[in-house]
């Protein structure tokens, strides 16, 4: 049998034992909704918006790991400034999203490692993958991918957190330093899925918006700080490729730290794994031209900075964009942020 | 009610039967296959000194690079007795291995076997090996918690039959009076016994018939010319070190060679579904490649050269494109231009999952873990757009679970030797 027919019976059985079948014929129809037609360069309200449920999460030191579901859906890979389509399988189940976040802050974390995530029934493993690094716009930033399951049933799903490398700021010096790894049980039903909210918007769809961020009581949003968070000694703001930059020079034991904080327009994510630069200059000297490296911290969150010579006020700052931010993108997200030239500022 | 299976129990297996092993599965390929195997030398003198000098035995193909043989059975052993071997012990060892030269001629269509020893076996003397760096295994990035593998000794069979594999093996643990028409003298018995078997295979076509495993999509997606899961050829000339490059060059295991075996285990459902060819182009080789299209089908027309001069340094590409490719990354290891390991690696559907067993051979057990931490791509990582994993080679699409270390001494020693055989 192939397994096409096999959808199909499996599907007809689920149909009959359903006192109605909405969730049967939704789930048809989600797979085939049309992606917006002349999408902007832009970040832009998508076709349709999912719910989401959450699975369970898991604890160990300072870090906790949630794990979450919806309806299987297509996104897009980043290579470069190309974006992959990735369409949906017939045999995938669910979109497992799993984010990992510092309890004491909760400071989502877009660890560089990344996690690996291995869903187990009866002792075997039934997909194993490590899942991208991501962004969508009701979730901000998190790790996910399509996965198959088993059909209805009791699962155990395995996340593994990798150490971080990143550079890590005030009460995160030396913490996330080794990897971690949790159990999470997940009782999968798909007349359960099916009952996830899914609402096509044709009124929205298209315009240059975005959809609002989740609200889960459990789980923190990657949601960058607002200039007015900080305790800095300027910030300043320019935009560039539909992405919105937060610059701010703060006071460090070993000098001024200048802090470039990319996010998303309207809900404020944080813009991990893009290659920046800043050059630096005071009346038309060079002060400073470097690559940034990515950096966390309780109050900056996710953010590109280094420490700079000097500071006095009224310099300018070229931000140079050297590769977009690598993270996957979820629909209304994939076709802004990768062309993203130079923007200037003056602090 | 029907439900679909996946994992394991669901695939419709077929293990090969080098994988399997044993009588029957000898007894299979020997009908299977219908060849005459050539019988190896009676004058045993006329081999090389190094047991790894491979590479005049085998074929070589149109653009000058080494045929691999194509089955592989790798034999972990563990030493029966208690303390150090005996030389009675040390003797039938050597009588076992001659007898599988005598057996089988060295080449593609024969046997080629190398035996190593493990720091484990030579703290059996309270020593380390002469002149010899052979530190224990340990993980090798900080993403990765591989279990450490320690066995006295590992014996590589590699043939392009797998009946000499199979027969090889069944002759080591003395269940073959005599093979391919010559009487087995010894046998491993009552010496070593087998703590774990591990097999496999590379060579265009072999991945496409065994891909039907966890780890793999279903269906079709490992091209039939594809030597490898990940469908593009390895082991071009200029990307292996030279056999004189990696052998010991002093001390009493002078013309020996260190080895480094870690089984890796394949996640290669996204690599094909998910990334685009232009995408797996550019992580395997290098961004270059992909944007130039210099990479046809499995890249036999690179020749001899996966072209690594043309990439720029994984610096670079990391900063402007956001990514890096898997061989841009490791020629960064080379030294004075030349690479520093030779790969023997082979694929394997071992434990129903697609895996790697990543055999290499290098003069010191350095020269593997300064590659692989150019493979690893920390540095270029830290300060870019690539991620520790995402869009760092092929790093992703793999989870290394075991790893090994072992000295593979000059032909005269490698029957249990002390760790100063020059005493």
């Amino acid at each position: 049998m192939q397994r096409r027919d096999v959808l199909k019976a499996s599907g007809l059985a689920a149909a009959g034992s359903l006192a109605g079948c909405n969730g049967l014929f939704e789930t048809q129809s989600l797979r085939t909704v049309p992606l917006v037609e002349d999408r902007p360069d832009a970040v832009y309200v998508p076709s349709h918006v999912e719910g989401m449920e959450m699975i369970g999460m898991g604890t160990k030191g300072r870090r906790a790991v949630g794990l979450m579901y919806s309806y299987p859906h297509r996104f897009w890979t980043v290579t470069g400034t190309r974006t992959e389509k990735v369409s949906l399988r017939e045999e995938d189940s669910v979109h497992l999203m799993a984010t990992v976040w510092d309890v004491e802050t909760k400071t989502v974390l877009p660890v560089d490692a990344g996690v690996t995530v291995d869903v187990r029934r009866d002792g075997e493993s039934v997909a194993k993958r490590s899942p991208w690094p991501m962004l969508s716009q009701n979730m901000g930033f998190h790790f996910g991918d399509n996965f198959a399951l088993d059909g209805d049933g009791t699962y155990s799903v395995v996340v593994d957190v990798g150490a971080t490398s990143l550079a890590r700021r005030g009460s995160f010096a030396g913490e996330f330093a080794d990897p971690l790894s949790v159990e999470i049980p997940f009782e999968y039903e798909q007349a359960t899925r099916d009952e996830i909210t899914f609402e096509k918007l044709p009124d929205r769809k298209g315009s240059r918006d975005a959809l609002s961020p989740m609200q889960m009581d459990m789980v923190p949003l990657s949601t960058a700080p607002s200039a007015g968070d900080l305790d800095a000694m300027t910030t300043a703001t320019t935009e560039s490729g539909d992405a919105t930059f937060l610059v701010a020079v703060v006071e460090d034991d070993d000098g001024p730290y200048l802090a470039v904080s990319p996010r998303t327009p309207y809900n404020r994510y944080v813009m991990p794994l893009m290659s920046l630069s800043a050059t630096l200059t005071r009346d038309g000297e060079t002060v400073f031209d470097d690559a940034l490296p990515a950096a966390i911290g309780p109050s900056l969150d996710y953010h590109y900075g280094t420490t700079i010579p000097s500071y006095e006020g009224g310099e300018e700052l070229t931000i140079t964009v050297d590769a977009p931010p690598q993270v996957s993108r979820h629909e209304g997200y994939e076709t802004a942020f990768l062309d993203v030239p130079a923007a200037t500022v003056t602090l | 009610m029907s439900q679909r299976r996946r994992g394991i129990s669901r695939r419709s297996f077929v293990k090969s039967a080098v994988a399997i092993g044993g009588a029957s599965a000898f007894a299979a390929c020997t009908n299977r296959e219908q060849v005459d195997v050539p019988q190896g030398t009676d004058d045993l003198s006329t081999l090389p000194q190094r047991q790894h000098a491979w590479n005049d035995a085998l074929d070589r193909d149109d653009h000058g690079n080494v045929v691999a043989p194509r089955h592989r059975v790798v034999l972990l052993l563990d030493y029966v007795g208690e303390g150090t071997p005996s030389d009675d012990e040390r003797e039938q060892v050597e009588h076992a291995l001659g007898s599988l030269e005598r057996a089988y001629a060295r080449g593609n269509d024969g046997l080629l076997v190398t035996v190593s020893y493990s720091p484990r076996y030579f703290s059996r003397y309270d020593a380390s090996p002469a002149g010899v760096e052979l530190p224990e295994p340990e993980a090798l990035a900080p993403f990765e918690d591989p279990d450490l593998d320690r066995p006295d000794a590992v014996v590589h069979l590699a043939s392009d039959y797998g009946q000499v594999v199979l027969g090889a093996e069944q002759a080591l643990r003395g269940e073959h009076e005599s093979l391919n028409g010559v009487e087995m003298a010894a046998s491993f018995d009552g010496v070593f016994e087998v703590a774990a078997r591990r097999t496999g295979f590379v060579g265009r076509g072999l991945p496409a018939e065994n891909q039907d495993v966890e780890g793999l999509p279903d269906g079709d997606a490992v091209d039939e010319d594809a030597p490898l899961y990940m469908g593009f050829k390895s082991g071009f000339e200029k990307a292996q070190a030279s056999e004189d490059a990696v052998t010991i060059d002093a001390g009493p295991f002078a013309g020996g060679t260190t080895q480094h075996l870690s089984r890796i285990r394949l996640h290669l459902e996204q690599w094909y579904e998910q990334d685009s060819r232009y995408q797996r182009v550019a992580k395997m080789f290098c961004p270059a490649h992909a944007d130039d299209g210099r990479v046809e089908g499995v890249g036999d027309n690179l020749g001899s050269d996966s072209g690594m001069d043309e990439c720029p340094v994984p610096h670079d590409s990391a900063r402007s494109k956001g990514m890096v490719g898997h061989s841009q990354k490791s020629a960064e290891a080379r030294r004075d231009g030349s690479p520093r390991i030779i790969r023997r690696d082979f694929d394997s559907t071992d434990g129903g999952e697609a895996g790697l067993h990543f055999l290499s051979i290098q003069r010191s057990i350095a020269d593997f873990a300064e590659t692989r931490t150019a493979m690893n791509g920390t540095d270029v990582s830290d300060g870019s757009a690539v991620g520790t994993r995402t869009n760092n080679g092929i790093l992703q699409y793999m989870t290394v679970e075991r790893r090994g270390n072992y000295l593979l001494p000059p032909r005269a020693h490698r029957s249990l030797p002390r760790p100063d055989p020059a005493a």
